[in-house]
């Protein structure tokens, strides 16, 4: 082994602390680095990531089969501009209304053989692929799989029974459920769907051209309907859309904390190493071989930490990632290649320029010069504090803790940088944690007072073993019901409701309207603007729906039910997030739907009312009155947000702290000769603690004043920005959720990482061996 | 007590000492009485056993056996605290290297040994600016330690080591890193301190420093106490 090597190995065993230190702050800002280039990467374009992932359609175009033979709907796909194509498959649609799959609404249903293909690539997550008459698939994303259990039997009238066996996701959003063709076949088909890949697909237009190009040269009316990808992706971006202006904060926030720390560390640990360098210096080492001596004893534990941390950064990222995008059908998301390859090339690079900066002022410093670096007088503003701080009322080893950080201005501001960007992380991190409870309270709030009691499940329902009902049919009528749970001691308030689908004239959509009445004012969403649709006519819709359709408070809208129309003026808006449900009085069901009775009856409880015996006091009534559970107020969405941001928070305060301990480690061991002089004349073991504990606490009280209002302020961009991504309104009460106190508190979490940071090396300091320090100084 | 009983009771007994590293033996067996007002010199060979010693007496060090009574308190039975508290209260220690903060002028430097027991900073800086005026350096007490001479650094660590009022002035080598003429005038300041009461242990390799400041020699060879000598102080 060379001198070099043999010196530079020397030097990682002996500094076994500082070789640790480098290791693990590398390591972990490796990590940090993965996460948080993967959530920057992540959030850029999710829908775009994942479609490319399952060679998602540009195009789904459903063809009547009656007016277009297969045979020429298969010769589309030789169009010009296709690039490929899937299909052409059976496509019925399955009115779910009287099964146990009635929450999943109408199933467009296709009759296809595998998940695989040239085109829209399924995601099997659960169970298996429909392989078998009487078997169908759900297209649910990840996760969202309690809607209807796996072994759920669907039956509709006139139809087999369907057993559903798994569940996929399609990006493409190509159907709602996949049976097998022959089972397709027998529930007479009279669409089919193909599925196109264009070579240029990037806008509406070139997707347009492309939907002429295929339907060039066929039947008039052969189309029923077409999908583009464009229309998918905005549907999908404005669910996941709040995920990105909160995870691009964090991401730059985890870059910054990373880089910082690195280079603090690294050069300090050369700036450490100076009087070794004159030493060696001294001994005949070249300036280079001395460059090269430092370079490699950082190298060594900043390599390791670096093939660490981006192990690490993608066990952790991977699972946080799948949660964020699920939406997507992201599950085997993970973190890109070249994600790696930065980090396991970026951070060595960046421990080297810092380790450079440092070795080449070395590598000037003569010999002698370098030898008492860091010993010879300081001058300055340094002395000068330390003079005015020598003179106040402070305990001694207060005041001299207080003037450390004056004594390295470059370390010290460097940490306080770290303690910044970590009291900016947790006072965003809180700051979203409150937004995103506030909204959700708001949203789905979750009253401990009220029971909700369905009006019995459809007939013919079976459900898988192990779930509960079915219950039977009401025994009372509509009203009966009403007026019963009305008249039952421990009931204050009573609003029946009903839910329809209904059409949207002019337009494709269809969304659901709440029918009610009753005390519907009081125990239904609340309004933030305008007033409750109280008379036939009217409606209340969330910001959402009218901020997606251009309508205002006072427009109108046609709705159509069962061949009835009516037209709905807008007359108040709700706190609800759903863009696809309003609200409207029942009397305007009883113009659209005669005699329809009430789904759904709302309780709310006197106080102190029990919730069983209320319960039970219906069922002896009306055993057909199913007491739905407890509404949980959370959203995976919310507790997804939540959780991420507390991951990040610790991952971003815990590399902010180990800056500080890695700064109190430096100090100390620059300091040791002062330390032993220290408690030579005097000073306790808890006493040097609290000197070099302040030595960061007074960064940490900076840190905290500045991170502080920096946190604050880019809450106040967060916040918003999350949710317009969310096509709703910006609310005060979700952006306006710092109160007095908590600000004091979050004030203080620089203090806390300073304090936590600089504990352990303060004890090691308060523990140094007097004799052997003052002797081999 | 009277000052003959003063007199008669050791500051100083040690013991039986032993001191064990993982590869040496650095003390073994020593036992050790130094009474109030004397001026005791330990000389030796390098690696003798000087140091540990000065370091047991000191309580900066713990034996491995033997037993250590300074100012009638047993440092074996101390903790880390107890101990810092013994030396801020009975111990003066000067080193060879003087030690000094580098960030600290002259007066703050004397002053802090007196503020870490809790006495305002004003306080601590009158009898500061007291002890470096005794000690003919009052003029340079807002002069900071590496833009003083060495003799006036190891006068500013006297005054430090002074600054509580010891019952123990410890010296390791104290006129090691001086010139010969800094080492006179440090000689006579420890000199003129016993002269006025003041229990001085002294380690040194200077013959010279030893006649002139001990009242007493004890030569230290291989971790034993090899010879003890009464002095006549040469003049």
């Amino acid at each position: 082994m060379s001198a070099v090597g043999r010196v530079a190995r020397a030097a990682v065993r002996r500094r076994r602390v500082q070789t640790a230190v480098i290791g693990v702050v590398v390591a972990v800002s490796t990590g940090t680095i993965v996460l948080a280039l993967g959530l920057l990467v992540s959030a850029s374009g999710p829908f775009q990531r994942a479609h490319a992932q399952q060679n998602g359609a540009h195009l789904v175009v459903a063809y009547d089969t009656t007016r277009v033979p297969g045979e020429q709907l298969a010769a589309t796909s030789t169009s010009p501009g296709v690039e490929a194509s899937a299909g052409p498959f059976g496509q019925v649609t399955l009115d779910t209304a009287k099964s146990v799959a009635a929450r999943a609404g109408s199933l467009t249903t296709v009759g296809r053989a595998d998940p695989g293909g040239a085109v829209d690539r399924l995601d099997v997550w659960a169970g298996r692929w429909a392989t078998a008459p009487g078997e169908i698939v759900l297209n649910l994303p990840r996760g969202a799989g309690d809607l209807v259990p796996l072994g759920s039997r669907i039956e509709i009238p006139g139809k087999p029974v369907l057993t559903v066996v798994g569940f996929a996701y399609s990006v493409s959003a190509s159907a709602d459920a996949w049976v097998t063709p022959a089972q397709l076949t027998a529930l007479r088909p009279t669409t089919a769907q193909v599925l196109y890949r264009f070579t240029h697909a990037s806008t509406a237009a070139e997707v347009d051209a492309g939907l002429t190009a295929v339907t060039a040269g066929l039947p008039a009316r052969s189309v029923l309907g077409e999908q583009s990808y464009l229309t998918v992706e905005e549907r999908l971006n404005s669910d996941v859309g709040p995920y990105v202006p909160f995870l691009v904060p964090f991401g730059i926030l985890g870059l910054a904390v990373a880089v910082l720390i690195v280079a603090n560390v690294v050069s300090g640990a050369v700036v450490s190493g100076f009087r070794d360098i004159g030493v060696l210096k001294s001994l005949g080492f070249t300036p280079n071989q001395v460059m090269a001596v430092y370079l490699l004893m950082v190298l060594v534990p900043a390599g390791l930490g670096c093939v660490v941390g981006t192990i690490g950064g993608n066990l952790v990222a991977k699972p946080v990632l799948a949660d964020a995008f699920s939406a997507f059908g992201a599950g085997e998301a993970g973190i890109d290649a070249w994600v790696d390859v930065v980090a396991l090339v970026g951070l060595p690079l960046v421990v080297v320029l810092a380790a450079l900066v440092s070795a080449l002022r070395a590598r000037r410093l003569p010999a002698t010069a370098a030898i008492s670096a860091g010993s010879g007088p300081r001058f300055g503003r340094a002395l000068a504090v330390q003079r005015r701080l020598a003179g106040t009322r402070l305990p001694r080893s207060v005041s001299l803790g207080l003037g450390v950080p004056f004594a390295r201005p470059a370390r010290s501001a460097l940490t306080l940088a770290a303690i910044v960007l970590g009291v900016m992380t947790v006072t965003l991190s809180i700051g979203v944690t409150l937004s995103v409870s506030a909204y959700n309270n708001a949203m789905r709030p979750a009253h401990q007072d009220r029971v909700e009691f369905l009006a019995g499940l459809p007939d013919r329902l079976t459900l898988p073993a192990g779930l509960p009902g079915p219950r039977p049919a009401p025994a009372l009528g509509d009203a009966g019901d009403e007026a019963m749970l009305r008249a039952l001691p421990g009931s204050v308030r009573v609003a029946a409701s009903a839910t329809r689908t209904v059409h949207l004239l002019g337009s494709q959509e269809n969304p659901s309207v709440t029918f009610s009445r009753g005390d519907w004012a009081a125990l239904g969403p609340q309004i933030v603007a305008g007033r409750w649709a109280a008379r036939a006519g009217e409606a209340a819709a969330p910001s959402r729906f009218l901020n997606q359709r251009g309508l205002a408070l006072g427009d109108t809208i046609m709705v159509e039910l069962g061949g009835n129309r009516t037209q709905l003026t807008l007359v108040g808006v709700t706190l609800t997030n759903n863009d696809q449900a309003i609200y409207a009085d029942w009397s305007t069901l009883d113009g659209l739907a005669p005699g329809t009775r009430a789904e759904t009856y709302d309780v709310q409880l006197a106080p102190g009312a029990d919730r069983t015996t209320l319960v039970n006091a219906v069922h002896a009534r009306d055993p057909g009155l199913e007491a739905a559970p407890p509404r949980d107020g959370t959203s995976s969405q919310a507790v997804l947000l939540v959780s991420s941001a507390s991951v990040l928070t610790l991952v971003l305060a815990i590399v902010a702290a180990l800056g500080v301990f890695n700064t109190v480690v430096l100090n100390a061991h620059e300091r040791r000769r002062d330390l032993g002089m220290l408690k030579a004349i005097g000073m306790t073991p808890r006493q040097v603690t609290v000197m070099m504990v302040t030595s960061m606490g007074v960064l940490g009280v900076a840190g905290g004043l500045l991170g502080l209002p920096l946190g604050f302020f880019v809450h106040r961009l967060v916040g918003p920005a999350m949710l317009r991504a969310a096509q709703s309104d910006v609310f005060g009460f979700v952006i306006d959720v710092y109160r007095a106190p908590m600000l004091v508190a979050l004030g203080l979490a620089g203090v806390v990482i300073a304090v936590l940071g600089a504990l352990v090396p303060a004890g090691r300091a308060a523990r140094l061996p007097i004799a052997t320090v003052l002797h081999n100084e | 007590m009277t000052s003959d009983e003063s007199r008669a009771n050791p500051v100083v007994q040690l013991t039986a000492v032993r001191k064990e590293y993982s590869d040496s033996v650095a003390l073994d067996g020593v036992s050790l009485g130094i009474r109030a007002g004397e001026a005791v010199a330990v000389m030796g060979p390098s690696g003798s056993g000087k140091s540990t010693l000065l370091n047991m007496v000191a309580g900066l060090d713990r034996p491995t056996s033997g037993s250590v009574v300074v100012n009638g308190e047993d440092l074996g039975k101390l903790s880390e605290t107890g101990l810092a508290l013994f030396r801020r209260r009975r111990i003066g220690m000067i080193f060879q290297f003087f030690n000094l903060l580098d960030d600290l002028p002259a007066l703050d430097n004397v002053a802090l040994a007196a503020q870490l027991t809790g006495t305002s900073a004003a306080q601590a800086r009158a009898r500061a600016l007291e002890l470096l005026d005794e000690l003919g350096i009052a003029g340079r007490r807002n002069v900071y330690p590496a833009q003083l001479s060495g003799g006036e650094r190891q006068r500013v660590a006297v005054a430090r080591a002074l600054m509580n009022r010891p019952a123990l002035l410890l010296a390791d080598e104290p006129t090691g890193a001086l010139d010969s003429r800094s080492g006179e005038q440090v000689m006579d300041l420890l000199l003129d301190l016993n002269q006025i009461g003041q229990t001085l242990l002294l380690v040194t390799h200077d013959e010279r420093l030893a006649k002139q400041c001990a009242t007493r020699v004890i030569q230290v060879v291989d971790g034993r106490i090899a010879a003890t000598a009464g002095l006549e102080r040469s003049s």
